[in-house]
């Protein structure tokens, strides 16, 4: 067993996330909250990074990566609050599109021309999709109505959980950052505020969440890559985790800032919002809940000590 | 002990549902369940009025300020049908709640005749100066100054989320009066109004778009210094007299809005099913059993209090009820699932649990955050040692 990430998969996060970190900060989003959500330009940034051609194979001009390299890639747009539908065409529906054999496309994803916003039955919505428009609470997520005839297929859906449920990690990520960061200028009764127990005990608790949700991840992701059958049950205690760990960052994060938190001024509500979007996309905290009971109790999964890494 | 109500109360129950219901069902029916604080300021202030008309805008108060005398029971029945009726969030309450009940335990009788018939009468909305940017939990940290100048307070500094000020008349400000100190010391509490040039109001927006709080300059802005209520440098004790009242008899109204949140966030488990899911149930009948909690618990507290403000044991209600209208608000959006993150584009706002979702964040923040709360209790409640503090 070695549950080390892969070393080419960690180096090209970084630098992803140093990327983004440079080029799509908080005034990148309030300029796109102040009109148009979209912008060619950052995508244009994406395409030439190499982004949108992560997971095409080698052969059709992509990086070949696996979900697991995938997965560390749509944590770190988490992360920048990409507001770009790079996961949902790159990470989600390429790999869908290979695994059906229908590559013809490929090339023209990989080369940035094309976008895939794939409807779903458990999403009422598709993001970033054509169609009659809905409002979403994240003033950065465009949704359309779902069509009536959208497919239920179990590895679309898997995928989509998968990578929100990275995204969800990023996002949690960022909020502790930020609450962090605040905690130690923000100063009542003399001291800074992170200097107090009671907050510094708060963050704490989303740190050691968090620790523990990124492993559930990786697990979920490489269940996918092998093609295990358990991979759907990883797959939910993925999605379960993370939006419990960034409900649980937003919360504090907001707390933390005091009425601050609370404003729109603060960056923080625009990653608040975008995990509040993504625990609800492919399938509900609920819905990944009842998958893990099923798994658990109803025979579909063996288990005993020696499947414990199954 | 007895519970339940009297054969009068009951009337007086009727009486209430009655003419609530007529207002809301008629001429006010625009205003009906309006879930923020900041819409249709012009009608809310309407509404004010027709309440005084009716002598129903503080019937807490002495009959001889414009109020009915009503006992703890009458005010219970009065905020349970004010709320069963939909009637909004009173645009007044600093007015009514905050100051009024702390003007007639502390103020002279020139400032109880000059400023009490004016909110009974519905005609000057109130408003709350207390924080600033840099006192916020650490409330005695503030900075802004008022000097005498020929018979006049002259105030120069800042306050920040100062609810509903963009709509009020005047302000109660927590001023530093003496030069030199810090802390408690040498604050003063004064009575000011806001039209007047020496004053800026900024609204501030908030994470669901609304703009309900609040800066507020002052500038040389200024108020006559009989406004001071109190002794000069006892603004301290004035303003914790004034917060007494804030978490007293008029959160038992917020209990019948929580139950109406409640009921919502049930039909909607009804509507998608979810009440058929045993985890849905066990939440669901939690936040049954966490309202009645706080009911039977504010109730009883505000047996022992005295005036409407709540008895000392009662530091421990806004931690509760905050905490469970936060939950409340994350198991409406589990109920919800993947409906709860599609909000209207229209301008009506957002629906009601989407709401009670964002709102409810803001909860365990204003009016002493829960980490505060959870100080009072354990260093006022239990007789713990202070935690470590600055030079404040």
């Amino acid at each position: 067993m070695d549950f080390r990430l892969p070393p080419e998969s960690v180096e090209l996060a970084e630098a992803v996330r140093e990327y983004l970190a440079g080029t799509h900060g908080p005034d990148v989003l309030r300029r796109l909250d102040a009109g148009g959500n979209r912008d060619l330009r950052i995508w244009q940034g994406l395409v030439e990074m190499g982004l949108t051609g992560l997971l095409v194979p080698e052969s059709e001009g992509g990086l070949g990566m696996t979900l697991l390299g995938g997965a560390l890639i749509a944590r770190e747009c988490g992360r920048a609050c990409l507001a770009e539908p790079l996961v949902d065409t790159a990470l989600v529906a390429v790999p869908w599109l290979i695994a059906r054999g229908e590559t013809d496309d490929l090339a023209v994803i990989a080369a940035g021309e094309k976008l895939v916003a794939l409807p779903h039955a458990v999403n009422p919505w598709v993001a970033d999709g054509e169609g009659e428009e809905l409002a979403s609470v994240d003033p950065l997520r465009n949704l359309v109505a779902a069509p009536e005839d959208a497919g239920d297929d179990p590895l679309l859906l898997d995928l989509g959980a998968l990578m929100s449920a990275a995204q969800l990690v990023g996002l949690a990520e960022a909020m502790l950052d930020q609450a962090v960061a605040y905690a130690q200028v923000r100063e009542q009764f003399g001291h800074a505020i992170g200097g107090f127990q009671a907050i510094k005990h708060k963050l704490a608790d989303v740190a050691v969440a968090l620790e523990f949700v990124r492993p559930v991840l990786w697990r979920a992701a490489q269940a996918m890559d092998d093609g295990l059958t358990s991979a759907p049950l990883h797959v939910s205690h993925a999605k379960y985790a993370a939006t419990d760990a960034a409900y649980l960052a937003a919360e504090s994060a907001i707390q933390v800032h005091g009425a601050m938190g609370y404003t729109y001024e603060v960056d923080l509500h625009f990653w608040m919002k975008r995990a509040w979007a993504l625990a609800g996309a492919w399938g509900d905290r609920n819905f990944h809940y009842h998958r893990i009971e099923d798994a658990a109790l109803g025979g579909a999964h063996p288990l005993g000590p020696q499947h414990t890494f199954a | 002990m007895k519970l339940g109500f009297s054969d009068m109360e009951e009337a007086f129950r009727r009486e209430c549902a009655s003419w609530f219901e007529d207002q809301m069902s008629g001429e006010f029916a625009d205003i009906r369940g309006i879930a923020n604080l900041v819409d249709k300021p012009e009608r809310r202030k309407a509404w004010e009025r027709r309440l005084a008309e009716h002598r129903y805008s503080c019937i807490g108060w002495p009959i001889a300020w414009g109020g009915r005398d009503a006992t703890l029971n009458e005010q219970v029945i009065f905020a349970e049908e004010y709320a069963r009726a939909g009637a909004p969030n009173r645009l007044n309450h600093m007015g009514v709640e905050l100051l009024g009940p702390t003007l007639l335990a502390l103020g002279s009788s020139e400032q109880k005749a000059r400023f009490l018939p004016a909110i009974a009468e519905g005609t000057a909305i109130w408003c709350q100066g207390y924080s600033e940017p840099g006192a916020g939990s650490d409330l005695a940290a503030i900075r802004t100054r008022a000097r005498r100048d020929d018979g006049e307070w002259v105030i120069e500094g800042q306050k920040i989320w100062t609810s509903l000020a963009q709509f009020a008349d005047m302000i109660f400000v927590l001023a530093r009066t003496e030069d030199g100190t810090s802390g408690r010391e040498g604050l003063s509490f004064l009575l000011v109004d806001l039209d007047q040039p020496g004053i800026e109001i900024r609204p501030i927006r908030q994470i669901n778009g609304e703009a309900e709080f609040n800066e507020v300059f002052f500038d040389g802005a200024r108020c006559p210094v009989e406004n001071m209520v109190g002794a000069e440098g006892e603004g301290w004790t004035v303003s914790t007299t004034l917060l007494s009242f804030e978490r007293g008899i008029s959160t038992l109204g917020q209990q019948m809005q929580f139950r109406n949140e409640l009921d919502a966030v049930i039909a909607a488990a009804r509507r998608n099913g979810k009440t058929a899911d045993p985890v849905f149930r066990q939440r669901l009948a939690e936040a049954e059993i966490g309202l009645r909690l706080m009911r039977y618990g504010a109730l009883r507290m505000l047996a022992d209090g005295k005036g409407g403000a709540l008895a000392g044991a009662a530091l421990t209600y806004k931690i509760q009820w905050a905490s469970w209208r936060r939950a409340l608000g994350e198991l409406a959006m589990d109920v919800l699932g993947q409906e709860g993150e599609i909000a209207p584009a229209d301008a009506e706002g957002w629906p009601l649990l989407t709401n009670l979702y964002l709102y409810s964040r803001a909860d365990t923040i204003y009016g002493g955050t829960n980490q505060i709360q959870r100080n009072l209790i354990a260093e006022r409640g239990l007789g713990l040692p202070r935690e470590p503090r600055g030079n404040a």
